[in-house]
């Protein structure tokens, strides 16, 4: 039997052909799998593994390993972008993923612009580069995933979200250059991760859902910066994976003038129906992070066989996993993908 | 004649709140005091109004977070102006709320629309912030002799400091003196039950509702 290689069956699917088997994978960032059974085990622990591109790979390699999970993905939270965008960042503990404590700017019209190119080569997009650059080299039949924040969530980071928000609506001028300068440095961020190994850019952008938005908004911001971000990815020769969060009903009919090659979702959209909706959708996820942390392994096997029936094309936890999931759960997932 | 000149003002507080227009807002509540009608009702059938007909509209997805916050915006820009003429013995009786985001979490636009919608619904809100630790949350709860614990959370790795609070207050003896309800992205109801909250609530306007109904009505009645 001719096995497929992990990282070339990713490609495949992202490229719209067929393969053996849809890929499980975690794509890291926002939806790691860092659970603290695997870093007590091992001893690669998280906080110092969110500065320390040694230990960021060593972790990634090893939650692959255990997990089962068909990529390494990093970094492993969401606030990479933002400190370096001058937000105070709490790094977090073992259990708990690093979090914004003090957004940078007060409001779209008081954000500083600084110069991109200084930027790029500063901060914890190093340590992300240079773990890729790693793990490129010592995992070369999986693909490295570059989880990065989306534009909105990267403005709302920076911004204090609820003026944010309101701005959007209020003062679209100010916001669209915010915006301009947030995906700038996303695409550099992205153009060195692929320069470093990145087989895939993974975009998660929590802070864009169609049920905060709305679907004109979502047009106006979402849909536009996501593309502008993807079609510049695409540019490096990578495919792009994003994740939407919260229930995309609102907006669906604006799911397939997104560019990007595959469209992950929360637990509670119907994937099946999605594709069947929208041929042209490559569809990934949506294994409900609830169950992984609660459910038996039995039953979490039975969910997933339900997603790879029904043809769903990446199969993916459908949110951030906490990290008291346990190894078992998240094996009986990838075990059942691999028809174990 | 009064009556009606009085509704025609009340009235244009209630749009103006509907179409996020603070200045009107301000306008309408500076000429509501200059006529000398009543300050609480102007509140009641002008400020409240708009902003319950806002958060209809956001629960028939008509409006969105953007548009909610610039509503509760105007709403409370109104507020400021009348509330310093209404009378104490209209705002007794009301059931106190404290509410605020679990540690680790420092997302706060759920649990601020909760807050203008609790307001909005005559509920006395005290507001503790973001990433609050477990015991702050029962340590405020009881000093402010609240009746309700609100919760909020959008991470899912979060959700265990809910049940923390909860198990505090068992422990500290106050859990039968307080009802607790939480609500945000990644919970359902079946977590609430499982951690043993009174409540949860998937929206903004449905905790609202859900106090409503933990009371049995008693708060407007």
């Amino acid at each position: 039997m001719n096995e497929v290689n992990p990282k070339t069956r990713l490609l495949n699917v992202l490229n719209k052909r067929t393969t053996d088997r849809p890929p499980v994978i975690c794509m890291g960032g926002m939806m790691n799998a860092s659970i603290v059974e695997i870093m007590n085990s091992t001893g690669f622990t998280l906080p110092a593994a969110h500065d320390n591109p040694d230990l960021m790979a060593s972790l990634a390699g090893a939650i692959q390993e255990q997990t089962g999970f068909e990529n390494l993905g990093v970094p492993f939270c969401m606030t990479v972008e933002a400190e370096l965008l001058g937000s105070r960042i709490d790094k977090g503990t073992l259990a708990c993923e690093p979090k914004i404590t003090k957004e940078a700017f007060c409001s779209v019209g008081a954000v500083i612009y600084r110069d991109i190119d200084e930027m790029i080569e500063s901060g914890r997009i190093r340590t992300v580069t240079a773990a890729t650059t790693k793990l490129a080299v010592t995992h070369q039949h999986l693909p490295v995933v570059v989880s990065m924040t989306g534009p909105i969530s990267t403005a709302a980071s920076i911004i204090d979200p609820m003026s944010f928000y309101k701005e959007l609506r209020k003062n679209p001028a100010s916001a669209h250059r915010v915006l301009d300068y947030v995906t700038e440095l996303l695409i550099r961020f992205a153009e060195k991760s692929v320069k470093a190994g990145a087989s895939v850019i993974a975009i998660g952008d929590p802070s864009a859902t169609g049920e905060i938005l709305g679907p004109l908004m979502f047009k106006e911001y979402a849909v536009r910066y996501l593309n502008v971000l993807t079609e510049a990815v695409h540019g490096f020769g990578t495919p792009v994976i994003l994740h939407i969060c919260g229930d995309i009903n609102k907006v669906r009919s604006l799911i397939p003038e997104l560019q990007a090659d595959a469209i992950s979702t929360d637990a509670m959209v119907n994937l099946a129906k999605l594709k069947e909706d929208y041929p042209s959708v490559t569809t990934m996820g949506n294994l409900s992070t609830y169950s992984l942390q609660w459910g038996s392994p039995h039953s979490i096997a039975a969910q997933t066989s339900k997603l790879v029936g029904d043809g769903i094309d990446i199969i993916s936890p459908a949110c951030g996993l906490s990290t008291s999931t346990t190894l078992a759960n998240i094996r009986a997932m990838t075990r059942t993908v691999q028809g174990e | 004649m009064s009556d009606n000149k009085e509704q025609i003002f009340f009235t244009a507080l209630s749009d103006a709140v509907l179409d996020m227009d603070e200045t009107t807002v301000e306008e309408v509540a500076h000429k509501v005091i200059k006529e000398k009608f009543d300050a609480y009702r102007a509140i009641e059938n002008g400020l409240v109004d708009g902003m319950n007909r806002a958060g209809q509209l956001f629960e028939d997805e008509e409006y969105f977070i953007p548009e909610i916050l610039l509503c509760s915006d105007a709403m409370y820009a109104g507020l400021n102006i009348l509330n310093p003429y209404i009378n104490r013995q209209q705002q007794s009786a009301r059931k106190k709320v404290v509410i605020g985001v679990v540690e680790g979490d420092t997302h706060d636009i759920g649990k601020n629309l909760v807050k203008t919608l609790l307001d909005a619904a005559g509920f006395d809100v005290i507001d503790l912030g973001r990433d609050l630790p477990p015991c702050q949350i029962v340590d405020a709860a009881i000093a402010e002799q609240a009746d309700v614990i609100a919760l909020s959370t959008l991470m899912t790795t979060t959700m265990d400091a809910m049940a923390s609070v909860i198990k505090i207050l068992q422990e500290s003896g106050y859990r039968d003196s307080v009802k607790v309800i939480v609500g945000g992205g990644p919970l359902s109801q079946s977590f609430a039950d499982r951690i043993g909250a009174d409540g949860y609530a998937p929206s903004a306007p449905s905790a609202v509702k859900l106090l409503h109904k933990l009371f049995q009505d008693t708060i407007h009645a």
